[in-house]
């Protein structure tokens, strides 16, 4: 292990200039074809003005782009905001959603460490002790005991577990909150039950709601433009209308079918919403949809509502406020159409946010059911409401990517597996898979930041253990002859994998694809033309 | 009274109100956001590969498929053998394991000797000799929980202060306090096993003492081994409420109130009625896209302010 890598929480604190560099050679060793180092992308260094404008203390890339402050009173003032959230955090009222999860983990880890073996990417990056686990839990455990708990600092002083709050920290752990995925691996393996994941979405808490700083794509980008526009990719319900006339054009093409989406329907049985990027990066996902539930004879609509056609929600990853603005308006969509329920597309974090964690948000007529696209999909197939024949996909090799919001954190595992048996004869499992996967890398808006090197951390730090697994589970059938598809339902761990295929060549050197369940479904529908799913990297 | 009794009855109640007042503040706390993490042991037939009640369609028409005997099974496993550190920290886990079995073998060699001290109030022998069947049965059953379990946690504690010591990635990770905490634990079972060991092989001496402790009688004079034995008994259960150690309250929450706590919000439950009580709550965080007043206010405010501008 090089000294690089040993960091401590002093050096943290108050070496100067850039902590830890990271360097391709050190980080864990992948399969064939990937052993060869010359395969694998070169990190991009970032310009020296850049590191100059921005802060890259930590590790030389960067997620916020915060400007270096210039003078020393402004840093003097941003640390002190920087505390002032720091003591909301642990407020009742400004922070009741996570107050207690947030109190158990820092009361009671036992720095046992078993967490650290189940990160991928602390593990990943060849074991960088800034990317532990128990890392993040550290510094907000002393910054509690020696800034919020009364008495807390002189007791910190005599266990040894004190901390100095400067500029130097305070810059380094807002890109450190961007360096964990949220996949929360590390929470399951914990004997206490201590949550590290939990600990990065509470400092981005800090970032966001007390001092304004986040990752522009999350937030100006993301939350904001969707509460103003209706879509986190900016689109209006004007221009979501347009799409669905260009896309049911395009559907008639391909499969000679004449179809319409149902729109804004009221008193419909259910309220689907997709992850809006889907109709713009992936359209033969929504389109597969409809093919499906018109065959299914399910009653269902879609939204044209401000909002109405977007189901993400990226306060899941950074900030509670948001995170209700939006799901409320969400809910409120769906009881002014008066549907029976909402389902959800092939979204993970949609998933997490809108059926678990904002079922505490909800109260009244606002709690109307919400409910897996997985699970209703599964039914239909139980139901042999269509007509399968899985041949039709012999000629590719499957797999099934667990995203970690369905599967660890909401516990639906089998019914994406039931149909995608039911469709494939050719299904394999990753290792390990279901509740114990490995996140795509993508996860807590790692997928849509696509600033300076950030993709290369991401492509090459915490995307590599999902490389690993799907080099690994394909490993006999490498070459590029054979068809190998990695089914991944969910819009963000697509969009991780779009980028990481794309960064490493796996289609042209392996002829691996990724995409869909339900385009999968479609291709083996005995009714629709042949073909659906086209074997081609788009 | 000796000074010693005096400090152990200041210590146990130190350590009760201690340990009461944690429990009191974690169960006080306000309802929090759902955050479970599956496998969940109490969904039936599903826990196995870790499924929930999401997967059944319309599940809120359904009654929960709760089992009791699955989440007590996954919760003796937890709590007995480390299960999670025994299958993601094995070279741990050969020390935490015995050092955690040696401490439960050793409470309940404290609540025997507690037992025998009440029932000699009563003028009930416990002894070797005794033609009473529990009596006797309490004086030999003490012997094997009382060695085994100080022999067990002292060999494991020291098991774990070598491993701080020595594993790079612990000895990076551990302050002071992590290495007193053990160090106490490790001179409180050496002492013990020490009295033991030189002058107290039945165990009679102990039990006297907390049979004069219980009816509240002042004791005979006791050995200074023994005293410094029960002096660090004392300061470790006085010390304990302040530290982690106490994760055998934290594990209760974390596990039952935060992991598996999988309950759906129904309209017009206990639970709906927490939820609208907390949005009622303030909310002043400084940034310019929350609108300041309660966290109702806040959720459906309309502006926003821009961010990193
Ligand atoms: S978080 Fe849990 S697993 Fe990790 S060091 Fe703390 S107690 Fe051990
Ligand atoms: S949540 Fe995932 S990425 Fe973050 S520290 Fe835990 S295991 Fe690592």
């Amino acid at each position: 292990m090089s000294n690089n890598k040993k960091v401590t929480i002093k050096d943290f604190c108050h070496k100067t200039g850039q902590l830890v560099e990271l360097d391709v050679p050190e980080f864990a060793p992948l399969p064939p074809p990937y052993d060869k180092l010359d395969l694998q992308p070169k990190f991009k260094a970032l310009a020296d003005e850049t590191k100059e404008k921005y802060e890259t203390d930590l590790d030389g890339i960067t997620a916020v782009k915060f400007p270096r402050p210039e003078t020393e009173e402004e840093k003097r003032e941003l640390v002190g905001k920087f505390l002032s959230g720091l003591k909301k955090l642990f407020d009742r009222e400004n922070n009741w959603g996570f107050l207690q999860p947030l109190f158990l983990t820092i009361e009671y880890c036992a720095k046992c460490q078993t967490c650290a073996s189940a990160c991928p990417i602390y593990n990943e990056s060849g074991e960088q002790d800034i990317y532990r686990p128990t890392f993040r839990a550290e510094l907000l455990r002393r910054l509690y005991k020696s800034y919020v708990k009364k008495g807390g600092r002189f007791l910190a002083k005599i266990s040894g577990d004190d901390i100095d709050a400067t500029w130097a920290m305070v810059a380094r752990t807002m890109e450190l909150a961007y360096r964990c995925s949220v996949c929360r691996r590390c929470a399951q393996t914990c004997p206490i039950g201590v949550d590290n994941g939990l600990v990065t979405r509470e400092l981005r808490k800090i970032f966001s709601q007390e001092m304004g700083i986040t990752v522009e794509p999350l937030h100006k980008k993301g939350s904001v433009q969707q509460l103003e526009k209706g879509s986190s990719t900016g689109m209006t319900p004007v221009a979501f209308l347009d799409n669905i006339e260009f896309l049911e054009e395009e559907m008639e093409e391909r499969t000679g079918l004449n179809f319409k989406w149902p729109m804004d329907k009221a008193g419909a049985e259910i309220l689907l919403i997709h992850n809006a990027g889907e109709y713009l990066a992936w359209p033969e996902n929504p389109e597969a949809f409809a093919i499906i539930l018109d065959a299914a004879g399910i009653d269902y609509t879609l939204s044209s509502d401000l909002m109405g056609y977007d189901s993400v929600n990226y306060g899941v990853w950074y900030d509670d406020v948001q995170f209700a603005k939006v799901a409320l308006k969400h809910a409120q969509i769906a009881k002014e159409l008066g549907v029976k329920k909402i389902v959800l597309g092939e979204c993970g974090h949609a998933h997490k946010a809108l059926t678990v964690i904002a079922d505490r948000v909800f109260t009244g007529d606002f709690n109307i059911p919400r409910e897996s696209s997985l699970t209703l999909l599964h039914e239909i197939v139980k139901q042999n409401a269509l007509k399968l024949d899985p041949s039709r996909n012999d000629h590719i090799v499957t797999t099934l990517h667990d995203p970690c919001n369905v599967v660890r954190l909401m516990g639906i595992v089998e019914p994406q597996r039931e149909v995608l048996k039911a469709v494939s004869n050719n299904f394999r499992e990753m290792a390990p898979h279901g509740v114990h996967n490995y996140c795509c890398g993508g996860g807590s808006g790692f997928a849509i930041t696509q600033d300076l090197n950030f993709p290369d951390w991401r492509n090459s730090v915490s995307c590599r253990a999902k490389l690993r697994q799907i080099l690994d589970v394909f490993q006999d059938i490498i070459e590029p002859e054979h068809n190998k598809y990695v089914c991944a339902p969910c819009s963000n761990c697509k969009g991780a994998m779009r980028d990481m295929f794309t960064y490493y060549g796996l289609f042209e050197r392996c002829n691996i694809l990724y995409g869909g369940l339900v385009e999968l479904i479609v291709n083996a529908m005995v009714d629709i033309r042949e073909g659906f799913l086209e074997w081609e990297w788009h | 009274m000796s000074e010693l009794q005096l400090l152990m009855y200041v210590a146990y109640v130190v350590f009760f109100i201690g340990t009461a007042y944690r429990a009191r503040k974690m169960a006080t706390m306000p309802v929090h956001l759902r955050w479970d993490l599956y496998p969940i042991p109490h969904e039936k037939n599903k826990h196995h590969y870790g499924g929930s009640y999401f997967e059944e369609i319309d599940w809120w028409t359904k009654p929960a498929e709760v089992s009791v005997t699955s989440e007590l099974k996954e919760m003796s496993k937890e709590i007995i053998f480390i299960q999670s550190m025994y299958y993601n920290n094995r070279p741990l886990w050969i020390f935490s394991f015995p050092f955690h079995f040696g401490l439960y073998l050793s409470i309940v060699f404290v609540l025997m000797i507690f037992l025998s001290g009440f029932l000699g109030i009563f003028g009930f022998e416990v002894s070797g000799t005794t033609s009473n069947f529990i009596g006797r049965a309490l004086h030999y059953l003490t012997m094997p929980f009382g060695i085994i379990g100080s022999v067990l946690g002292c060999f494991g504690a020291v098991g774990l202060l070598i491993s701080r010591l020595t594993r790079e990635e612990l000895k990076r990770t551990s302050v002071r306090s992590d290495y007193f905490n053990l160090v106490l634990l490790i001179a409180v079972f050496a002492s013990g096993l020490y009295v033991w060991a030189t002058e107290d092989m039945t165990y009679t001496d102990l039990r006297a003492f907390f049979t004069n402790l219980v009816s509240f009688k002042g004791t005979e004079p006791v050995s200074t081994g023994f005293a410094i034995h029960m002096i660090l008994a004392a300061a470790f259960l006085i010390y304990l409420p302040f530290t982690h150690m106490t994760h055998f309250v934290g594990k209760y929450f974390t596990y039952h109130k935060v992991r598996w706590e999988d309950e759906a919000n129904v309209k017009g439950s206990k639970l709906e009625k927490r939820i609208t009580e907390a949005l009622g709550y303030r909310i002043n965080w400084s940034a310019p896209h929350i609108k300041k007043g309660t966290w109702a206010e806040a959720a459906t405010a309309t502006e926003d302010g821009g961010q990193n501008e």
